[in-house]
C-alpha cells in the first residue's frame, strides 16, 4: 500500500479568508498572540464597544481593547460580571454600535442568560470563549475544547440554532473575528467564537492589512427603522438590526414576540419566532460552511479536529502518508451550523478532542455513513502528540482501531 | 384613556393585564405626568423594564422605544445602550426583585458609575408574579408564601444602598403620595446621572391577601399610608415607619458615566493626533 499514496495531496481551505488574503497583501507582519489578533480583528471589523469581565486565557483581550477602543473612537467597559458584560454588549448593539465581549467557560456559563436575550431579539455582537480544560476553573492555563455542545445550546428554552466558529492559528484568529462580526451583522443574531487557551495565548507570525477602512468585505452596521421589527415566519437574510433610541417605537423583550416586538403567549407566535430563530440559519447553511481539508480524494482514514487541536492532528496525517498511509484531515472551522457534508465519505474517521466526554465525535457519528467507523480519540489539558495520532491511524488502518495509548480515552458512551 | 395615556401610551397595549385596583398603572401615569410637565416627546425617552409584575405589565406600553430585559439586567442593558444613544432619558421600571434582588450588583455599580437612568422600583414588597415570596424589601415579621411563619429575614432599604454606592439622587416615595413622586420623579428626570426613586405601593393579589389580610385596595393603600406617617387610624403607632421624600440629592455634581467614557476617547485622540 505505501507506494501508491500521494504525497503532493489536494488541501482544500473553504473561508472567505482565503480569498481577502490573496486581495489584501499591503500591512505589517508582526510577531503577536492569538488575543490580539482578536482584538484587531474586531477593531477592523468596526467593533466599537467591548464589555467584559477578565478571565484567563481571554484577559489579554479585555486590556488590548481598553488600549485600543479610545484610538478608534470606542469603548471599553469592565463590568461587574460576565452577565452584565453581555447585557452590554446587547444594548450598545441595539443603540447602533458594534459589539463584542470575551471570556472563558467559567463566564461563558454566565452569559447564557443574556445569550438567549440576544438570541431571541436578533441583536448582532460577537463572543469569545478561550476555552480552557475544566469542569469549573480547572487548570487557567491549559486548552480544553468542553464546550462544544455549550456553545450550540448557549441558552435554555431550545428553538433556535447558533453561528460558532473556531480558528487554529493566531493568523486566522484575526480573519476569523471579521469573519464573525460580518455573520452576525447578516443573520442578526449573536456568534460565538470558540478558540481555546493555545491559540490565544499562542505567539504567532500575523500579517494586519494596512487601513481598516480600506476594506472592501466588512459589513457595516445598517438600522432597520420600520416595521416589521421582526420578520417573523420568514428566514431571510441582510435583514438590517434593529435600533433603539430614534424613536420608531420598537420593542425588545425576554418574551415570545409579535412583529412589533410587543409580548404574547399565543402559539401561532411562538412557532413563527422559532421558524425565524431557526431557519434564517438553516436555509442558509452554505454561506456559513468554513473548513479545511487534507486529501480527502484518497483517504482511508480520516483524522477530524479543530482549534489548535488541529495543528498537531494535520501534521500527523501529513507524517501518516509519509509512512504510506491513505491518511485525510478535515478540520471544520464552523463547529455550528454542523457541517454533516464534510462526512460523506464513507471511510475511517478518527476524531481528536480536548475532552474525554467524546462530544464532535458524537456529531461525526450522526453525519457519518458508517457509525463503525468512527473512533474517538480523547485527551484533555493538553494538544495530542502527532506520535499518538500517527499511532491512532495507524491502529485503525490495519486493526480498525485505536490502539491503548497513555492519556487517551477511545470510549464514547 | 386619560389625555396624558393618549400622549404617551400605545392604545394598543392599554389596558395591561394588571389585576384590577393594582397600583402599576397608577404609577405609571404619573411617570407620564412627570414627563409631560419637563416637556420630554416620546422620543426623548428610552422606556426599559424587567421582568416581574412590574416590568410585563408597563412593557410597551410606552409609545416610544422599550426593552423588556431577562430578569434583573435592565441596568445591565442600559449602561450599553446609555452608551450608544447618550442623549436619551432613561426610564428604567423594575420591582423590587429586578433591582434590590437579582439585579443588585448591577443596580450597585450603575449607581456607583453614575450612569445617567433614572431608576423607578416599584416596590411591593414581594415577588409577586410568581405569586407573592418574600423579598428583600418585604419589611420582617410579615407572612408571604414563602413565609407562612413570618418573614425571618432582616430587609434592607434600596435607597440606602443606592446612596452608599454613589447615586447622585435618591428619593423614596409611596404609591399614596401623588404630587411628591410626580415632584421627585421630575427631578429625578433632570438629573444627569443615576436617579433611584423608590416607590412602593400595594400588591392587592398577593401581598394584600397574605401579609395584610386584605385584597381591597383602599385598605391596602392605607395600611402604605399608615406606615409614612408612622401611626395608624386609631392613633396608635405603627410597627414602622417609611421616611418619604427626597433622600439625597447632588444632581450634576459629577459626570455621568459614558461622558467620562467619551472624555477619554477625546483626549486619548487629541494625543494621537498632537504625535
Ligand atoms: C432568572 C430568573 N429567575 C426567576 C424568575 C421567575 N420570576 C419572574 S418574576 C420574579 C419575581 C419578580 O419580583 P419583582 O421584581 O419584585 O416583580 P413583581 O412581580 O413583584 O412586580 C421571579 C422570581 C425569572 N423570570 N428569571
Ligand atoms: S399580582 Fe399584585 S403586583 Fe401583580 S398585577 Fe396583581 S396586584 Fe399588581
Ligand atoms: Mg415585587
Amino acid at each position: 500500500m505505501a507506494t501508491i499514496v500521494r504525497a503532493d495531496v489536494t488541501r482544500e481551505l473553504v473561508a472567505p479568508w482565503a480569498e481577502w488574503e490573496r486581495r489584501y497583501t499591503q500591512g505589517r507582519r508582526l510577531l503577536e498572540a492569538g488575543t490580539y489578533a482578536l482584538t484587531e480583528g474586531a477593531i477592523a471589523a468596526g467593533c466599537r464597544v467591548f464589555a467584559g469581565y477578565p478571565i484567563t486565557p481571554a484577559t489579554d483581550i479585555a486590556e488590548y481593547m481598553s488600549k485600543r477602543l479610545p484610538e478608534v473612537g470606542g469603548y471599553y467597559m469592565q463590568c461587574e460580571d460576565e452577565l452584565a458584560g453581555m447585557h452590554a454588549c446587547a444594548g450598545a448593539s441595539l443603540g447602533g454600535l458594534k459589539a463584542m465581549t470575551a471570556t472563558s467557560g467559567p463566564g461563558y456559563t454566565l452569559m447564557h442568560d443574556a445569550y438567549g436575550w440576544a438570541l431571541t431579539n436578533e441583536i448582532p455582537l460577537v463572543v469569545v470563549d478561550a476555552m480552557r480544560v475544566g469542569p469549573i476553573s480547572g487548570i487557567t492555563g491549559a486548552p480544553g475544547q468542553g464546550e462544544f455542545y455549550v456553545a450550540r445550546y448557549c441558552t435554555h428554552g431550545g428553538n433556535f440554532e447558533t453561528i460558532v466558529l473556531s480558528p487554529s492559528s493566531v493568523q486566522e484568529a484575526f480573519w476569523l473575528t471579521i469573519d464573525a462580526f460580518n455573520l452576525s451583522e447578516r443573520f442578526r443574531t449573536p456568534v460565538t467564537i470558540l478558540t481555546d487557551q493555545v491559540v490565544s495565548d499562542m505567539w504567532e507570525d500575523l500579517f494586519i492589512p494596512d487601513a481598516y477602512d480600506a476594506l472592501d468585505f466588512i459589513v457595516p452596521r445598517k438600522h432597520n427603522l420600520m416595521m416589521p421589527f421582526f420578520p417573523l415566519g420568514t428566514a431571510d437574510l441582510d435583514v438590517p438590526p434593529n435600533l433603539v433610541g430614534q424613536g420608531t417605537g420598537v420593542c425588545v423583550s425576554a418574551y415570545t414576540h409579535t412583529e412589533e416586538g410587543y409580548d404574547i403567549e399565543e402559539m401561532e407566535a411562538q412557532w413563527a419566532q422559532t421558524y425565524r430563530l431557526v431557519n434564517k440559519i438553516r436555509h442558509h447553511r452554505a454561506e456559513l460552511a468554513r473548513y479545511e481539508t487534507l486529501g480527502l480524494e484518497d483517504a482511508e482514514v480520516v483524522a477530524v479536529a479543530y482549534g489548535a487541536d488541529a495543528r498537531t492532528v494535520k501534521t500527523a496525517v501529513r507524517e501518516a502518508r509519509r509512512r504510506g498511509l491513505r491518511a485525510g484531515f478535515v478540520r471544520p472551522i464552523t463547529l455550528w451550523p454542523f457541517l454533516d457534508e464534510l462526512f460523506a465519505r464513507d471511510c475511517h474517521y478518527v476524531v481528536c478532542e480536548l475532552n474525554y466526554d467524546g462530544q464532535l465525535v458524537r456529531e461525526v457519528t450522526r453525519a457519518a455513513p458508517d457509525k463503525g467507523k468512527v473512533h474517538f480519540m480523547g485527551k484533555s489539558a493538553e494538544l495530542h502528540t502527532v506520535a499518538e495520532v500517527v499511532a491512532g491511524l495507524e491502529g485503525v488502518a490495519r486493526a480498525g482501531r485505536i490502539p491503548e495509548l497513555p492519556y487517551i480515552w477511545t470510549e464514547v458512551r | 384613556m386619560n389625555r396624558l395615556a393618549r400622549k404617551y401610551l400605545r392604545p394598543s397595549q392599554i389596558p395591561t393585564k394588571a389585576c384590577h385596583g393594582c397600583g402599576i398603572g397608577m404609577i405609571e401615569n404619573w411617570l407620564l405626568q412627570a414627563i409631560d410637565e419637563l416637556g420630554l416627546k416620546q422620543e426623548d425617552v428610552i422606556f426599559g423594564t424587567g421582568i416581574g409584575c412590574v416590568g410585563r405589565q408597563t412593557f410597551a406600553t410606552w409609545g416610544g422605544d422599550n426593552f423588556g430585559a431577562t430578569h434583573g439586567r435592565a441596568l445591565a442593558v442600559a449602561t450599553g445602550l446609555k452608551l450608544a444613544q447618550p442623549d436619551k432619558k432613561y426610564l428604567i421600571v423594575v420591582g423590587d426583585g429586578d433591582a434590590a434582588a437579582i439585579g443588585t450588583s448591577h443596580l450597585i455599580h450603575a449607581a456607583r458609575r453614575n450612569l445617567g437612568v433614572v431608576v423607578i422600583c416599584e416596590d411591593n414588597m414581594g415577588y409577586e408574579s410568581t405569586g407573592g415570596q418574600f423579598s428583600p424589601t418585604t419589611p420582617a415579621g410579615y407572612v408571604t408564601n414563602s413565609s407562612p411563619y413570618g418573614m425571618v429575614e432582616p430587609p434592607f432599604d434600596p435607597c440606602d444602598v443606592v446612596q452608599a454606592a454613589g447615586a447622585t439622587f435618591v428619593a423614596e416615595t409611596t404609591a399614596t403620595q401623588w404630587h411628591q413622586t410626580v415632584k421627585i420623579v421630575k427631578k429625578a428626570l433632570q438629573n444627569d446621572g443615576f436617579s433611584f426613586v423608590h416607590v412602593r405601593f400595594p400588591c392587592n393579589e398577593n401581598f394584600g391577601a397574605y401579609a395584610l389580610g386584605t385584597r381591597d385596595t383602599g385598605k391596602n393603600l392605607e395600611w402604605i399610608y399608615e406606615h409614612t406617617q408612622g401611626r395608624k387610624a386609631d392613633g396608635s403607632a405603627a410597627d414602622f415607619t417609611w421616611a418619604t421624600g427626597i433622600k439625597h440629592d447632588a444632581s450634576n455634581s459629577r459626570p455621568e458615566f459614558t461622558k467620562i467614557l467619551r472624555d477619554v476617547n477625546a483626549r486619548v485622540r487629541a494625543k494621537a493626533e498632537a504625535r
